[in-house]
């Protein structure tokens, strides 16, 4: 995209969230849900990795990812905007077999959120409002397609999750280095929106020790709520260039070099995304830890996003792995 | 911090330039280090043969010795030694682009070239005994005198490879009255003038890198001060916010080469890895990683056209980061360097806890971030 047009789409995206954020936990119901779906669906960001060549770079992706992330948010951007379209067309370009039936697809995931090992049981539909159909990649790259099930609990409150029906019907395969690119786009994506969530957080606890005043001061004044906010702030910015890097590569450089940069960045923001919203919940005090404040619904999204696609313990296993052998 | 698509560079050339490098590197192979021989020497014959082979200073124009291409070239640079296991960079980054922003003309065309060619060795000589954290506390003082040069008097501290070194990129006091920032110049003082001392400190790991320097009346020309009389603070923070970027003092490669041995050692020795060891070393691979595309994406926003600032307390952390826990780990993963003899590793562990230290403090960097990039109210005085 030019410039002016990504900055637009941006520009778009951040109207439409910040219409549509939940202020509490309380503001999260079904009624609500449906609105802002129907909202975002009407942006039409679908279509930005459809074709091929794809309309929009996966880093631009990756900062529209962000940007979601930003606001809590119920709608489903990353399932149903980016990630199925991502994989249909990867699909396209490998080994299509059959057409999907659903109209307007979500990916799905092994019960555990992971990334399906040989054996997954117990699917779900992820990432699912708005969703009619759930895209199940294998472990060995092959595509089926799932009919949608019951709601499934998960503790993310803003994110929309459902039982996917354990057969599917087989869609296509992936080739080897479409399955990488696959596994990258989506470590990406997903990293991107808790990166985005994070970097939020963090700046409204900053806003906050900046304005709440204790011992007749600002609390943002005590060196030590300082430093806890500039620990916060290199973890940020830590896992944002870790997360921008890999999204470039997938633009630019191999499968396999893609792949390891978004092992990494995922690792990275596991880690770093909880680690900074515990710093600001403990720069918010008290209040934070209530059900009003929206603290635990961002807590909640990088707590489960940690476990999407891959957890810490998987990746810096096979990061730690010699170059010659992975 | 941009929130637009960032260019990396195009990846073709960079891979031509990394086939090249690889190329040069294939057909030069990497010195040894004979027993004994202090590490700085060693460096600096490595300096020079990369600097034979047009390896040095590829972000600085060509004028000046350099080759006018970008950063981003540096970092493939960088990124390659690392990858070949061979020593990194030369550390002159950060001198070389202080120069290049306050030096005159003639001062960049005399000092640069053989700043990149390994003709002149640098050191810094900023900390003082009662100035480290606080340089602005600074009391080693340079007096003009009717004539037209400077008499200058005081001490350094931590003036590392000064003992190796033919010039000093000096800071002193010109106006005992004014403010820091307004009354401090920098200075190249060669170090065999007269009335310098230099004295070898012995540092935790038993090296000699930094030194004690004694100026006692040591006369300065006009020509050598560096800008304009009051310059030296700017060009001080230039400096450190430079020096503070993994990429500039080429830090990198020396983590990547540790990494993959670490890698190594790990998967020959399978089953029998203490708990959580493994796992350890995924992570110092992450944390290095992360520093790679870090210093990346700042260099993308540096070549469009941020300068360095506050922002590199951030790197600085980071570099801080990834070094400790890399080094505590490689520890765990060689424990014979503790009951041994000790080596390199155990050597690079004790130069790594000092990491939180040069450059300016954790906690200085920390101070930093919070006042001058989140803009956090100014607390109470100690
Ligand atoms: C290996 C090594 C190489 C070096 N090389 C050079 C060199 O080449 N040239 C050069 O000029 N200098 C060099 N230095 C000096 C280095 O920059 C100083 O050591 C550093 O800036 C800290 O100063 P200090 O040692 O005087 O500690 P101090 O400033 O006395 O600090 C002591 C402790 O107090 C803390 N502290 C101080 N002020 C604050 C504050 N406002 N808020 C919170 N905490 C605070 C510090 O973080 C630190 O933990 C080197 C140091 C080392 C260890």
């Amino acid at each position: 995209m030019e410039r002016d047009e990504f900055t637009l789409v941006r520009d778009m995206l951040r109207a439409f969230a910040t219409r549509f954020r939940s202020g509490s936990a309380d503001d999260v119901k079904a009624q609500t849900r449906t609105d802002a779906q129907r909202a975002l669906d009407e942006l039409g960001l679908s279509g930005l990795r459809r074709t091929s060549p794809p309309a929009a770079t996966v880093q631009e992706c990756a900062l529209l990812a962000e940007e979601h992330g930003r606001q809590p948010l119920t709608t489903s951007l990353l399932g149903t905007a980016l990630l199925a379209p991502e994989l249909l067309r990867l699909l396209d370009l490998g080994e299509r077999a059959e057409p999907v039936h659903g109209d307007r697809p979500t990916v799905a995931l092994a019960g555990d959120l992971r990334f399906p090992d040989r054996d997954a049981v117990g699917l779900v539909a992820w990432d699912c409002d708005g969703a009619d159909t759930a895209l199940f990649v294998h472990a060995e790259g092959r595509v089926t397609e799932h009919e949608l099930g019951a709601p499934a609990p998960t503790a993310d409150l803003l994110r929309g999750v459902r039982r996917a029906s354990a057969e599917g019907r087989p869609v296509g395969r992936l080739t080897p280095g479409a399955h990488q690119c696959w596994q990258a786009y989506a470590l990406v994506v997903v990293a991107s929106e808790l990166v985005g969530a994070a970097r939020s957080f963090v700046g409204q606890s900053v806003d906050y020790a900046r304005e709440r005043h204790q011992y007749g001061q600002p609390i943002g004044s005590f060196q030590a709520v300082q430093h806890q906010l500039a620990d916060a702030t290199v973890l940020v910015e830590a896992c944002t260039s870790a997360t921008r890097y890999a999204a470039w590569c997938l633009d630019s450089e191999t499968p396999g070099r893609a792949l390891t940069a978004a092992r990494v960045a995922k690792a990275e923001v596991n880690s770093a995304a909880v680690e900074a919203v515990y710093a600001g919940m403990q720069v918010f005090g008290g209040i934070a830890q209530t059900w009003e404040h929206v603290a635990h619904l961002y807590l909640r999204r990088v707590l489960v996003g940690a476990a999407v696609l891959a957890t810490t313990a998987d990746l810096l296993t096979v990061l730690a792995a010699p170059e010659a052998t992975r | 911090m941009t929130d637009t698509p960032l260019d990396f560079g195009d990846p073709e050339d960079l891979e031509r330039l990394r086939h090249d490098f690889r190329a040069w590197l294939a057909g030069h192979p990497l010195p040894e280090r004979p027993p004994g021989e202090p590490l700085p020497v060693f460096l600096h014959r490595w300096h020079r043969r990369l600097y034979s082979g047009g390896w040095v200073g590829l972000d600085v124009p060509e004028q000046y010795g350099g080759r006018g291409l970008t950063a981003l070239h540096q970092v493939t640079v960088s990124d390659e030694l690392g990858a070949r296991g061979a020593p990194g960079v030369p550390r002159i980054g950060y001198l070389a682009h202080a120069l290049l922003r306050f030096g005159s003309e003639e001062q960049r065309r005399r000092l640069l070239p053989r700043m990149l060619s390994g003709d002149d060795v640098w050191c810094q000589g900023f900390s003082e005994p009662g100035a480290g954290s606080d340089l602005a506390g600074m009391s080693t003082y340079a007096e003009r005198r009717p004539e037209g040069h400077y008499i200058v008097n005081g001490q350094k501290l931590w003036t590392s490879y000064a003992q190796y070194s033919g010039l000093c990129l000096l800071l002193a006091r010109t106006d005992r009255a004014a403010p820091a920032h307004a009354s401090i110049s920098a200075f190249v003082l060669p170090l065999d003038r007269p009335g310098v001392t230099v004295r070898p400190l012995r540092a935790a790991n038993g090296d000699d890198e930094f030194c004690e320097l004694f100026l006692d009346d040591v006369r300065l020309e006009e020509s050598e001060r560096i800008g304009a009389e009051g310059d030296g603070w700017p060009l001080a923070m230039t400096t450190v916010a430079y020096e503070r970027n993994a990429l500039d003092t080429g830090h990198l490669s020396k983590y990547g080469l540790l990494i993959e041995r670490l890698r190594r050692a790990a998967h020959e020795r399978r089953g029998t890895l203490p708990d959580g060891l493994l796992s350890d070393i995924g992570r110092c691979a992450v944390d290095y990683q992360v520093l790679v595309a870090h210093a990346r994406r700042r260099t993308a926003e540096r070549l469009a056209g941020q300068s360095a600032g506050p922002e590199s307390s951030v790197d600085k952390l980071l570099m801080t980061r990834a070094e400790q826990r890399l080094y505590e780990t490689a520890l765990r993963v060689f424990p014979e360097e503790l009951y041994g003899e000790g080596g390199e590793v155990l050597g690079d562990y004790f130069y790594s806890r000092a990491a939180s230290v040069y450059g300016g403090t954790s906690q200085i960097q920390r101070n930093i971030i919070a006042k001058r990039l989140l803009g956090l109210p100014v607390g109470p005085r100690a």
